[in-house]
């Protein structure tokens, strides 16, 4: 295997894919990498779901090409070392979670220890647990025992802590990261900014079927540093976009937040055309906000 | 099939198939209808009201095991795949390293189990109605039996593919007593009207309820040739329409 295939263990280059009439993913290119955890981070519907489904050979792409170790992933052999959680599945009632794990584990060559794999996925105790008795917490739990049995070298997580609390999901962010300390290259799709920062090495942010940032979590933070102003105004929503610095603005009733790249010009263009505003916040943008801000300037300049 | 063997170890379509059954076992609420249902109707309308006329058992002997057989096809197999995908279950299947083939053979294998249980308890109600035939008849009777499952698990296949779970158990079900009736599992073809007659060719239950009388020597319409090429033509028409099902369901 060469040096360049090892760099890269799954891919997608130039994909594009339509379902039912609509371009869902366009011209979408992204390589996982072994040891990196890369984050697919963006709205919902904005194809992350989509993207998983082609890079794991559930949908063929309309155009481009994806590849798992580089095979076509919709050949069982590629998938021989990936393991992936989906967003929702219906496990069969009733069957207990160690048949569940054993069952699965035995798709794989080298499967890791049952033992070991119920305890990463925080299972011990449940073993002899129908899958249909389980919380919802429980469920997800033993999703990512399914993805994690085989010791996969391709770990793809779609929106894997949702339903989670807070305490289950770091601990889930825990065993993930050693799942790319130990080598594996790791694909996590989420809309919680929060386990995107928390987690990845790379975050890349797509919209409408379209990459529209890729970099680290710092380098998203940079890219669109700036302040949050929040406040009640009865200003027209054009003339707020019109202040100094404005990026973006939403509004519901009187409530506005506008994102601004310099926050105080802003602010004293503000206060100066509303003398009667009110419940006035700044706050330096989150990349929640962020996030928003770059998929607004996309539906922008679509 | 060369991918199959490199990517999975080998026994995952014995331990799939296990497991498939542990399903329908611990699921009796599921599976008990379709195997006691045509037992019972053959105890009430082929051994009870004939007054225990060997004649008439051994007659709806051949009809009833058709009937017996398709069950578990339309309802284990066909309904069953499409709770399983609307659920999530066979997208999980897909994207895990076991060969395509080994869910859907462990579901019908689990499938043909659960027919040939709803068979022993018609066989064994048969024997003691007085039912008494060759040891070859009994051989060619149960292999039309078991086969007749294969043509209904592919429609309930291809209907669970496409359509929702409820829609696929509803269609099951029409498809279920729809074919008993015009193909003559119930009753004699001959004591239907004629225009049933004449529907009854294009039933995938007449064919084999025809085929499975003309073995054990009871009168049956048509030649045993016209049954092989019908049956014969509506399986291939529901193996292509259960292919393009599963080609075309992750969309």
């Amino acid at each position: 295997m060469s040096r360049d295939e090892i760099a890269a263990v799954a891919r997608l280059e130039r994909v594009s894919k339509k379902l039912g009439g609509r371009l869902v993913l366009e011209d979408l290119s992204l390589d996982l990498r072994a040891g990196e955890v890369t984050a697919l981070l963006g709205p919902n519907g904005a194809g992350k779901t989509t993207s998983v489904g082609v890079l794991t050979g559930r949908l063929a792409a309309d155009g481009g090409k994806a590849s798992i170790f580089g095979l076509d992933p919709s050949r069982p052999a590629a998938r021989a070392r990936m393991g992936v959680m989906l967003q929702s599945a219906g496990l069969p009632d009733v069957l207990t979670v160690r048949e569940l794990v054993t069952l699965q584990s035995g798709y794989y060559r080298r499967p890791r220890d049952l033992a070991r794999t119920m305890a990463l996925a925080g299972l011990e105790g449940l073993e002899s647990r129908r899958a249909g008795t389980l919380s919802g917490g429980q469920s997800r739990r033993l999703l990512y025992a399914l993805a994690i049995c085989g010791e996969p070298d391709l770990l793809v997580l779609d929106e894997p802590t949702t339903g989670l609390d807070h305490e289950a999901r770091r601990g889930l962010w825990a065993t993930v990261r050693d799942e790319a300390d130990q080598g594996a290259a790791v694909l996590l799709t989420t809309h919680y900014l929060e386990e995107a920062d928390a987690l990845a090495d790379r975050i890349v942010v797509i919209n409408a079927g379209r990459i529209v940032a890729d970099g680290s979590p710092a380098s998203i933070k940079a890219s669109v540093a700036g302040s949050t102003i929040r406040c009640r105004t009865e200003l027209p929503d054009a003339l707020l976009a019109a202040l100094p610095t404005v990026r973006s603005v939403a509004r519901s009733g009187a409530a506005a937040t506008l994102l601004a790249g310099d926050g105080a010009a802003a602010t004293r263009a503000l206060l100066a055309a509303d003398p009667h505003l009110f419940d006035l916040t700044v706050t330096a943008a989150s990349l929640e906000d962020a996030l928003d801000n770059l998929s607004t300037d996309h539906r922008e300049a679509a | 099939m060369m991918n199959s063997a490199l990517a999975a170890p080998a026994g995952v379509f014995v331990r799939e198939g296990v497991a498939e059954l542990k399903k329908s076992l611990r699921l009796p609420q599921f599976a008990l209808p379709t195997i006691i249902t045509p037992a019972v109707f053959y105890a009430l309308f082929a051994v009870g009201m004939s007054g225990a006329n060997a004649g008439a058992a051994t007659y709806s002997l051949a009809t009833f095991g058709v009937f017996a057989a398709t069950g578990p096809a339309l309802f284990g197999f066909g309904a069953g795949v499409a709770v399983e995908r609307e659920s999530g279950l066979i997208e999980l299947k897909r994207v895990s390293p076991l060969p395509a083939g080994a869910y859907v053979t462990a579901k019908l294998v689990a499938a043909g189990a659960m027919a040939a249980l709803a068979l022993a308890l018609i066989y064994g109600l048969a024997m003691f109605a007085g039912v008494r035939l060759a040891p070859d008849r009994w051989a060619l009777l149960v292999l039309i039996h078991m086969l007749s499952a294969i043509p209904y698990a592919l429609f309930g296949f291809a209907v669970g593919m496409r359509l929702g779970a409820k829609g696929a158990i509803a269609s099951a079900n029409a498809m279920y007593l729809g074919f008993s009736i015009l193909g003559g599992l119930w009753m004699p073809i001959t004591s239907l009207p004629v225009w049933i007659q004449k529907v009854a060719w294009i039933t995938p239950s007449f064919h084999l309820g025809q085929l499975a009388l003309s073995v054990i020597g009871m009168p049956s319409q048509g030649s045993t040739l016209a049954h092989l090429i019908g049956i014969g033509v509506i399986t291939i028409l529901a193996a292509r329409l259960a292919l393009t099902g599963w080609r075309r369901s992750p969309a």
